[in-house]
């Protein structure tokens, strides 16, 4: 039997977690969007800071991602 | 031979009705200092709020109660939030992760906290989003019960036939909230406003509500 060697174990849960963090930032699209949506439902005059949070939401994940890139 | 019965003259049938709260506009001053009127747009109770509009709302609509669940309905989740925060410090303890590089650690970290933030905002915005409202026209049921379901549906106030409220429960009689159900004759037989603060006060509105709209029916003042 040919053994696995470790880098290739690393890299394919490298690949794994990219993935992983990219749909994340599908995800956190879909908050925006879905904000968006709501906030054109309902206004109660807190629409700014929500669309604030949901951009936030979307920069982190965006950052976690190329952070993934990176260190690993 | 004289009439031995006569029907005495029809008194005015406004005379048994009772007057309802009148939901006219009013002015700045005296809506400001109206029970249960806040600034607050995390309000889970708002009578006639000031900012709010919605995307059915006809011009001469008026909003006259914004309703949301009561926030100790988001204890619970507060304190799954908490423990997702805390939970890779009390777990630093027990080397669980040990086996992994150092680098796959700290992104483990950092997945974790994107899962815990996903957890945080997911459950403020259904709270956020899951509104009822009450106008001088209508009741109107926005449901958000996730990131990819959204309902909003209505009901005319004069379609409105049985409105009951209850509190049952020591948590609900502590913090004065609980359910209105009403029930109407228009597509959607059941309007369920859950754990939302001040019940017995929403069931006065509607009753008020529905009083008004009989008048106005009688008047022939409908919209």
């Amino acid at each position: 039997m040919i053994p696995i060697p470790g880098t290739l174990i690393w890299g394919v849960a490298k690949g794994f977690i990219l993935v992983a963090f990219f749909l994340y930032i599908i995800f956190s699209l879909v908050v925006v969007r879905q904000v968006q949506l709501m906030t054109e439902t309902l206004e109660v005059g807190f629409e700014a800071q929500l669309k604030t949070i949901s951009y936030l939401h979307l920069a982190f994940a965006i950052l976690v991602f190329l952070a993934a890139l990176i260190v690993l | 031979m004289p009439d031995i019965f006569i029907n005495p003259p029809e008194e005015k049938k406004e005379a048994e009705t009772p007057t309802p709260r009148s939901f006219e506009p009013e002015p700045k001053f005296k809506k400001h200092k109206a029970p249960g009127h806040t600034h607050n747009p995390l309000a889970a109770y708002c009578y006639l709020p000031d900012k709010v509009n919605f995307e059915t709302r006809e011009s001469e609509e008026k909003v006259i109660l914004l309703l949301r669940q009561h926030p100790i309905t988001l204890v619970p989740k507060a304190l799954i939030a908490l423990l997702m925060i805390l939970a890779p410090s009390i777990l630093s303890i027990f080397p669980i992760l040990s086996f992994l590089p150092v680098n796959f650690q700290l992104i483990a970290v950092l997945f974790w906290y994107l899962i815990t933030t996903a957890f945080i905002l997911e459950s403020f915005l259904t709270w956020f989003f899951n509104v009822y409202l009450i106008t001088d026209e209508r009741i109107v049921d926005i449901d958000f019960l996730n990131l990819l379901y959204k309902e909003v549906s209505d009901a005319n106030i004069d379609k409105i036939q049985d409105v009951t409220y209850k509190m049952a429960g020591a948590v609900r009689t502590l913090f004065n909230y609980g359910d209105v159900l009403i029930q109407t004759a228009s597509e959607v037989p059941n309007f369920d406003f859950l754990a939302v603060p001040r019940p017995d006060k929403v069931a006065t509105v509607l009753q008020d509500l529905r009083i008004e709209e009989e008048q106005e029916k009688l008047e022939g003042r409908i919209r």
